[in-house]
């Protein structure tokens, strides 16, 4: 009997004391549960002009991270830079009925009609970084007019005659008819439109091949070995710029002026002397931003094509006085 | 065969009872039903043209099967159709590859032709307000003009196809590259959205998407092109030889050039879908498109040497690419898997393209001949002591030449109503000697292939068997007519048996029909020994019908069925089976009609030629002699195979043509007489042997000479022709 009775105390004390952990513990969060039902079994597909480019891994490391977290698919389709593969890619994937798409549009023509027939079938669709000319739920990246415009006035400012410059610059575009490519030619234009002194000796298209623009640029160095500025449209074509004026050994003199996703390796690149200023979109925070748009959708569930949206990325310039560590990112760390 | 075995010949008088057949032990039945399986077949079906898309078809498949597996949606419906909407620009492209292969040359110009014809598109339908269906035929044509730049510079001025093309790609690559920069954005801007896009690019008739289907109609249109039209034909022959397309008359540069300009023009079609399609100026379009049309062309099995190929190997060949590719994206694949996919493909394609064209004749050589079990029942005896009707004797060696050293090759001799001699030789002539004679000849008609087997018409013209033509008529004046060289095909034959190969004897009915055997449907007339080592029944009887001019196949698998005749009464037909040593009669008239017996079946030797004699009873031609180890060996198919893979021809076992006999049988099928040249010293290997006014003409398919032999006591005044066509 005294044996129950102690052992009847035990128990009574150690109930209460369980008791009182139960108090100080919290309560769970009612729509917890909610949340994370409405990313079971759904699938978000990506489809990137290829895999292997910083912008593209970056975005892609984000979003898988996320997807691991919240537990939906989430999948690459991968066309390796053929247009004709990411369109049969996007109309595939259409038939498969993912909840979202995300697209990195070739142009701004070829994937117009396929994202009307996407939401006509109840997919979501999201753009990053190049814009179709159908907008759709979300497109993030970079103000493409303001960039060219930023970019441009950075150069103005570097080689206009007024500043001591030769007043001689060179474009180097990417694919012409990519969004990117469209939109900040025009920014471009604006800023020179305002800058009758400065010359664009050269206009070319480097389809976003850093072999092909250094070997253009390579050329207009020797017709103008006075040129003072490059005006580039995307860090991973103006590398070849970069290396052709370094070959020419104008290092220095040559002023190339780029922007891009801020990887690291890019950044470096100004405080090397490679690049005189460099304007960073973050695709670290453009991942976020998807992902941001991600969890909206998959959550709030609104009907497909009613509502469009841009995120415009915030523009950091970078250059050798103020290099801006936030603006840069590196992949390793971003999959962390 | 052993001689314990052999039995006495029948006997005069005794009724033709069959010759006693060797039991079988067990291993010999396994064996005999073993062989019932007709093996023959496999080397009939890889000798089928048709047989070159056996490898890319499997490799379809197993293609099919692989994403099938890996990628179950792979092949649903909905996602299905999407790829064939690729499917039919990728198809156009191989297909234009695969007709300038067949023409022995290489278009690599297609992909910037294909990147000029999508420019165009959007520049005409965007910047000059061309409505989308009015600019294809503006994209087609300036495909076309492409392909007949390339045509002129390969076909007329006889440059490199490899490298004139080469600098097309280059040359169109950078102007459409140019005009890009210039115009693109302006198109881009002005690019107007309408419903025409989606007929093209979007909707689905009958379930399949627009290219699809033009495709489909494109691909059919080829299919006859090449295989059933003269202009096909010529790319074929180009292709597969220069010089002799040439030589035959073919205007080569035309051809080759044509070749381009087709290839040009589908090109210009399918860069026009694209773009219907994608509406996109992207540079990388068509970019290395050419890679992909040569992959999947080669890949289909359109040889890269020209002259062989076909619309079914294009669409093969375009369907793996397609399958693969969308396969290796959809996997997920890093970049460049796909690519690297298809280098890894292309490099097998042309190996085995190349094993196949070096070995396949090879293989075949090995595969084709398929020997038969055959069981010979024991052969009479034909020694001297033996008391046989078949005893040896040397006659024959009384027979006079006539021709000696002029002639070559006498299968079949038949004496006219004059009595002047015909007789067919091996450079296709057909000689005759005037009688009385016999010392002077003259080409009597000439008709190209060896004459073998020769009838008299009622009307007087020479109807003959002609090796490697079929049947032909010569008129009394000497013209030649051809009287059939087909019959029906048989439905399940894979060999295509409506030809005549080896016409070999014929005789006449007293309705006119001609009845005329086919030794082999599976063997030139040159290669016999082949079809003897076979032992299987290759041959037919066969009927033509001059009154219907139609042909008719009477009788299958006979084992080289030779030696048509008439009996004397009209109401059936005499007819040996070589290999089998045997005489068969088939009844063509009365209460019999169309039953076969064997008249007799234990000859000494492969019997060749019969003919009437002029006492009622008919002379029989043996060839050749059997011997045990031939005979023991037609029990043993594999051996015989392993004999004619490893050994030369002359070394194979042969029958003993060394020799010369000519047997006279009756109705009963009983011999009543034999007259030999024992050694064969002036009459080896007898193929043929006619009667006329108390003599004997001799004729064998390898003598230099005619022979002509007294008959003793029999009538001087007896003619075949008579013998024939008098009494009626």
């Amino acid at each position: 009997m005294k044996r129950f009775i102690i052992k009847a105390t035990g128990a009574a004390i150690l109930g209460a004391a369980s008791l009182a952990t139960w108090g100080q513990e919290g309560i769970d969060d009612p729509s917890r549960a909610a949340t994370y039902a409405a990313f079971k079994g759904k699938r978000v597909a990506f489809v990137p002009l290829g895999m292997g480019l910083d912008l593209t891994e970056a975005w892609a490391a984000g979003m898988k991270r996320q997807a691991d977290e919240l537990g939906y698919r989430f999948d690459i389709r991968d066309p390796n830079w053929s247009t004709d593969a990411g369109a049969q890619a996007v109309t595939q994937l259409i038939t498969e009925k993912p909840d979202i798409l995300v697209l990195h549009n070739p142009d701004i023509q070829v994937y117009a009609r396929l994202i009307q027939r996407a939401q006509a079938a109840g997919i979501y669709v999201l753009q990053i970084n190049l814009k179709s000319s159908s907008l759709s739920e979300g497109f993030v990246g970079p103000d493409w007019v303001a960039l060219g415009e930023k970019v441009a006035n950075l150069a103005v400012q570097k080689c206009s005659p007024k500043n001591g410059g030769s007043g001689k610059v060179s474009i180097s575009q990417l694919t012409i008819t990519a969004a990117s490519n469209i939109y900040q030619m025009k920014g471009v234009q604006n800023v020179l439109s305002k800058n009758p002194d400065i010359k664009v000796v050269s206009t070319q298209g480097g389809d976003t091949q850093a072999a092909k623009a250094r070997a253009a640029t390579a050329t207009v160095l020797q017709q103008n070995p006075d040129l003072c500025g490059i005006i580039g449209f995307w860090d991973g074509q103006d590398v070849g710029n970069a290396a052709a004026v370094k070959a020419a050994g104008l290092q220095g003199k040559v002023s190339v002026f780029t922007s891009g996703g801020g990887d690291k390796a890019q950044c470096n690149k100004v405080a090397d002397g490679e690049y005189f200023a460099y304007v960073s979109y973050n695709a670290s925070l453009q991942s976020r931003d998807l992902n941001t748009m991600i969890k909206f959708l998959l959550q709030a569930k609104p009907q497909p094509g009613t509502f469009k949206t841009n995120l415009f990325n915030t523009l950091d310039v970078i250059t050798k006085e103020q290099p801006k560590p936030t603006a840069c990112y590196s992949l390793q760390d971003m999959k962390g | 065969m052993t001689s314990t075995n052999s039995t006495v010949a029948a006997q005069p008088g005794l009724a033709s009872a069959p010759a006693q057949r060797p039991t079988l032990t067990l291993r010999e039945r396994i064996a005999q039903q073993r062989y019932r399986f007709p093996d023959h077949l496999l080397g009939e079906i890889l000798a089928k043209r048709w047989s070159d898309n056996a490898a890319p078809f499997l490799f379809l498949t197993a293609v099919v099967a692989l994403f099938g597996t890996l990628l179950p949606d792979l092949f649903a419906i909905n996602s299905f159709t999407e790829t064939l909407r690729q499917f039919g620009e990728i198809g156009l492209l191989v297909l234009a590859m695969a007709i300038v292969l067949i023409g022995g040359g290489v278009d690599l110009s297609i992909g910037s032709n294909f990147a000029l014809a999508n420019f165009c598109t959007l520049a005409l339908t965007s910047m000059y307000g061309v409505p989308l269906y009015a600019a294809a035929p503006i994209a087609i044509a300036v495909g076309a003009g492409v392909g007949l730049v390339n045509g002129l510079l390969v076909g007329y001025l006889r440059l490199r196809a490899f490298l004139t093309t080469l600098v097309m790609l280059i040359l169109l690559r950078a102007i459409v590259e140019m005009m890009l920069l210039s115009q693109s954005v302006e198109i881009t801007s002005k690019f107007v959205q309408s419903d025409a896009w989606d007929v093209l690019g979007l909707n689905r008739y009958f379930g399949m998407p627009a290219s699809l289907i033009i495709f489909i109609l494109v691909a059919v249109f080829f299919h006859i092109y090449l295989s059933r039209l003269k202009f096909g034909w010529r790319i074929m022959a180009a292709g597969g030889s220069r010089r002799s397309a040439h030589n035959v008359g073919i205007d080569v540069k035309r051809t080759v050039c044509s070749t381009y300009v087709i290839s040009g023009a589908l090109t210009g079609l399918a860069g026009y879908l694209y773009a219907a399609r994608l509406a996109s100026l992207n540079t990388d379009a068509g970019l290395g498109l050419e890679v992909v049309a040569l992959t999947a062309a080669i890949l289909g099995g359109i040889s890269l040497g020209g002259g062989r190929g076909s619309v079914a190997k294009a669409a093969m060949g375009a369907a793996t690419v397609v399958i693969l590719t969308n396969g290796v994206i959809r996997l997920g694949l890093s970049s460049g898997a796909g690519q690297a996919v298809l280098g890894v493909m292309l490099a097998v394609a042309v190996a085995v393209d190349v094993r196949w064209m070096k070995n396949r004749d090879k293989v075949l050589s090995k595969v084709y001949v398929s020997p038969a079990f055959v069981v010979m029942p024991a052969a009479a005896r034909t020694d001297e002591a033996s008391g046989s009707p078949y005893a040896m004797n040397m006659q024959l060696r009384e027979a006079s030449a006539i021709g000696l050293g002029e002639i070559e090759g006498p299968e079949d001799v038949i004496v006219d109503r004059q009595g002047h001699l015909y007789t067919g030789t091996r450079h296709g002539d057909i000689v005759r000697f005037f009688g009385p004679d016999y010392r002077q000849s003259e080409v009597f008609c000439h008709i190209g292939g060896h004459p073998l087997g020769m009838s008299f018409a009622q009307n007087g013209d020479l109807y003959v068997c002609v090796g490697g033509m079929g049947l032909y008529a010569v008129a009394p004046g000497g013209e030649v007519r051809k009287l059939t060289d087909e019959t029906n095909r048989s439905t399940w034959s894979v060999v295509d048996d409506s030809r005549l190969r080896l016409a070999d004897d014929l005789d006449i009915a007293p309705d006119g029909k001609v009845y005329f055997s086919e030794a082999t449907i599976r063997y030139e007339m040159h290669s016999w020994p082949i079809d003897a080592l076979e032992g299987r029944g290759n041959g037919r009887l066969i009927c033509y019908d001059p009154a219907t001019n139609q042909t008719r196949t009477l009788l299958r698998k006979l084992v080289f069925p030779n030696g048509v005749c008439l009996a004397h009464d009209g109401q059936s037909i005499y007819f040996a089976e070589s290999w089998l040593c045997r005489v068969n009669r088939y009844w063509i008239a009365g209460p019999n009609a169309g039953r076969l017996d064997v008249v007799i079946d234990d000859l000494p030797g492969y019997p060749d030629n019969i003919n009437r004699a002029s006492d009622g009873t008919y002379w029989l031609a043996i060839m050749g002699m059997r011997g045990p180890a031939l005979d023991l060996s037609l029990k043993m198919p594999a051996f015989r195979k392993r004999m004619a893979r490893r050994l030369p021809e002359d070394e194979w076992l042969y029958p003993n043509i060394n020799t010369g006999c000519v047997v006279k049988f009756n109705d009963r099928g009983q011999i009543l007489e034999a007259l030999w040249d024992f050694g064969g010293e002036s009459h080896p290997m007898i193929t043929s042997m006619r009667e006329d006014r108390g003599h004997l003409y001799i004729g064998g398919i390898t003598n230099n000479r005619i022979g002509r032999y007294a008959l003793k006591g029999s009538d001087p005044n007896w003619t075949g022709y008579d013998s024939y066509w008098k009494k009626s």
